[in-house]
């Protein structure tokens, strides 16, 4: 008993260490079973990418007859010289590039200079100014009114419909307010001794100091502009003004109808638009995210954890 | 608004002049919050008012003054009306389906994932798993009528080689909903592991180093330790989740469905679409579209209401 007492620790830290080195076999079961997982998981996740890459790369022939898994058939790149030769491929692409870099830099400034003052606590009337504008988030006029504003102001049919109703995005915005109010009081005092305005130090003394988060919002701001297709459905109509999302969707219209006549023929075939171009037109349009998407990785978590779980 | 001092009460006494340059400061404050003001107002606010026409008989011609009042008239119809109710149906039990097949998805994801004890393997699967999220569901339409076709399709050639007949998941009533749920996973439950990681990292690690001291193995860890340290931000979420319950899955629905799958997947945001602005009913639609901003306010504020209830914090 006696010899027991001191043993006790010197035990338990010998086990604690054989279990960090060597781990018991149900835990190495574990671990072999979770690393299966994900890679199933990343695997699932890429597989539609391949499977869609190979049927863009494959002769038309080969992918209506169903032959393309996850290589390429007959392999050729003329589809992608098609589409980047087309000319409502290439205007909606030119659309959404106009779009995304309006909408994002407007958004980002406008939601941007809301976040400053509504940062400040002195600000009169702040909490009234805030539930004004977080009331938007939670009720909506919806969609009909909506429509019916933008028809009375002449914005059907024109770009500035797709960003000015959304350039204050009020989620946003409170993550940039939460960062602001993160910064110390100390800055702006001393930036008002040396006689700076609030404008002042909001560009150069906030803005730097806050350059993760804005990336990250900034971010936000061009996939939703990019990705928005719904705006475009509502309010455009003119063919060489709708942005690529809508210019996909409505190429897909035609392959959900090829799919509703399962005993297809030919001649119909003829009419939808081949699959392989489909897939290249698809696959062209995700390349964009694809290349913000790791250099704004390291940022946009950053920048969630910010918004998202403060305390 | 006013621009009277409001600190005067906090601040060292300052001097009447250092006041005036206080409230000439605070101006530039207010202009700053201006073009959000307006653009609020003018975008957001306008169409609140603009939902009176669904109790007026709205024609575009005689606009908003013009058209008479039809008090209730709208809503009477709506709620006597089948496509109405289908459509009701249909978002609740979307709603539900994906709640509870997607909800906790996120949760074990992110406990699996914070097991990997191989960094670099960890991050290059966030990497990957993340993407979806950021693409338009015109893309993931696109890539799921492929992978899903009845013409090659990668998924009915698995099934193929088991025997099974090609099964047409688009213009399915049976299994279109089992596409609007697989594809919603697809695209957000990699996305939403983030908010628990970060959680993760709000949890004390002594209280980790006390369960394995106390020879309490991986299970009893997850299960002691990390789920009470995440539930407060789970129960956050899944409040949330009830709150946009009537919203949030229309641009899904609308990139995804056609006429064949209305009687499983038509819900009101595609309804209020296709009728409002497809047949110009519009005063009808308003009436739906207010219905769905009510039930939806009503389950925000009643979150709210049960997150302050119980966990001592609200959304907002």
């Amino acid at each position: 008993m006696d010899s027991l007492t001191p043993r006790m620790p010197t035990s338990a830290q010998a086990k604690r260490r054989r279990r960090d080195i060597r781990r018991s076999w149900p835990e190495k079961l574990f671990d072999v079973c979770n690393y299966t997982l994900f890679v199933l998981l990343g695997l699932s996740t890429l597989l539609p990418f391949v499977n869609l890459l190979a049927k863009s790369l494959s002769s038309e022939a080969a992918v209506v007859a169903g032959r393309v898994n996850l290589l390429p058939i007959d392999l050729q790149l003329g589809t992608y010289r098609y589409v980047l030769e087309d000319d409502a491929f290439m205007g909606a692409l030119r659309v959404s590039l106009l779009l995304t870099v309006l909408g994002t830099a407007l958004s980002l400034l406008v939601t941007t200079l809301t976040a400053y003052p509504l940062s400040k606590p002195r600000l009169a009337g702040r909490k009234w100014l805030l539930l004004i504008f977080i009331f938007t988030m939670l009720f909506s006029g919806g969609l009909i009114p909506t429509y019916l504003l933008m028809h009375n102001l002449h914005l059907v049919n024109t770009l500035p419909a797709l960003f000015l109703p959304s350039m204050v995005n009020v989620f946003n915005m409170l993550v940039i307010k939460n960062y602001f109010e993160g910064l110390p009081d100390s800055l702006e005092e001393s930036a008002k001794l040396d006689g700076a305005g609030h404008i002042r130090i909001l560009l150069s003394i906030y803005l730097p100091l806050s350059l993760p988060v804005l990336a990250t919002i900034a971010l936000f701001f061009a996939v939703f502009f990019w990705n928005d297709y719904f705006n475009a459905m509502i309010y455009i109509s003119t063919p060489s003004l709708k942005p690529l999302q809508l210019f996909l969707k409505e190429l897909l219209v035609s392959s959900s109808d090829f799919l509703r006549n399962a005993t297809l023929n030919p001649d119909q075939a003829l009419n939808t638009a081949p699959q392989s171009i489909q897939a290249a037109s698809i696959l062209l349009a995700t390349v964009p995210i694809l290349l913000v998407y790791p250099f704004l990785q390291k940022y946009f978590v950053k920048g969630v954890l910010v918004g998202s779980v403060k305390e | 608004m006013t621009n009277r001092n409001p600190h005067s009460a906090t601040a060292p006494q300052p001097s009447r002049r250092s006041v005036c340059k206080n409230i000439r400061a605070d101006r530039e404050l207010y202009l700053l919050l201006l073009p959000g003001i307006a653009v609020l107002l003018l975008f957001k606010y306008t169409p609140m008012y603009g939902v009176l026409i669904a109790f007026k008989d709205y024609s575009i011609f005689d606009g908003m003054g013009g058209s008479p009042w039809v008090g209730m008239d709208n809503f009477r119809k709506l709620f006597e009306s089948d496509d109405f109710l289908l459509v009701l149906r249909n978002t609740v039990e979307i709603s539900l389906l994906k709640l509870v097949f997607l909800f906790p998805l996120p949760i074990i994801a992110a406990i699996l994932l914070n097991e990997l004890r191989q960094l670099a393997f960890r991050k290059a699967v966030q990497t990957v798993i993340y993407l979806p999220h950021f693409l338009s569901w015109i893309i993931i339409s696109g890539l799921f009528i492929d992978l899903l076709s009845i013409n090659g399709g990668l998924v009915n050639k698995l099934l193929g080689s088991f025997g099974i007949e090609p099964i047409p998941f688009f213009l399915s009533n049976a299994y279109f909903r089992g596409v609007l749920v697989t594809t919603a996973g697809w695209k957000e439950t990699g996305w939403s592991t983030i908010v628990y990681l970060a959680a993760f990292s709000t949890i004390d690690p002594g209280l980790y180093e006390a369960a394995r001291m106390d020879g309490a193995g991986r299970w009893k860890r997850i299960w002691h330790v990390t789920l009470p340290g995440i539930s407060p931000v789970i129960v956050l979420m899944l409040i949330l989740r009830l709150g946009s319950m009537f919203t949030g899955d229309t641009e899904q629905i609308l990139a995804m469905y056609n006429s064949t799958v209305y009687k499983s997947s038509d819900i009101i945001g595609t309804y209020v679409y296709r009728m409002g602005l497809g047949k110009q009913e519009y005063s009808f639609t308003t009436a739906v579209g207010l219905f769905e901003s009510v039930i939806g306010f009503a389950l925000i504020l009643s979150g709210n209401y049960l997150s302050r209830k119980y966990l001592r914090r609200g959304i907002w």
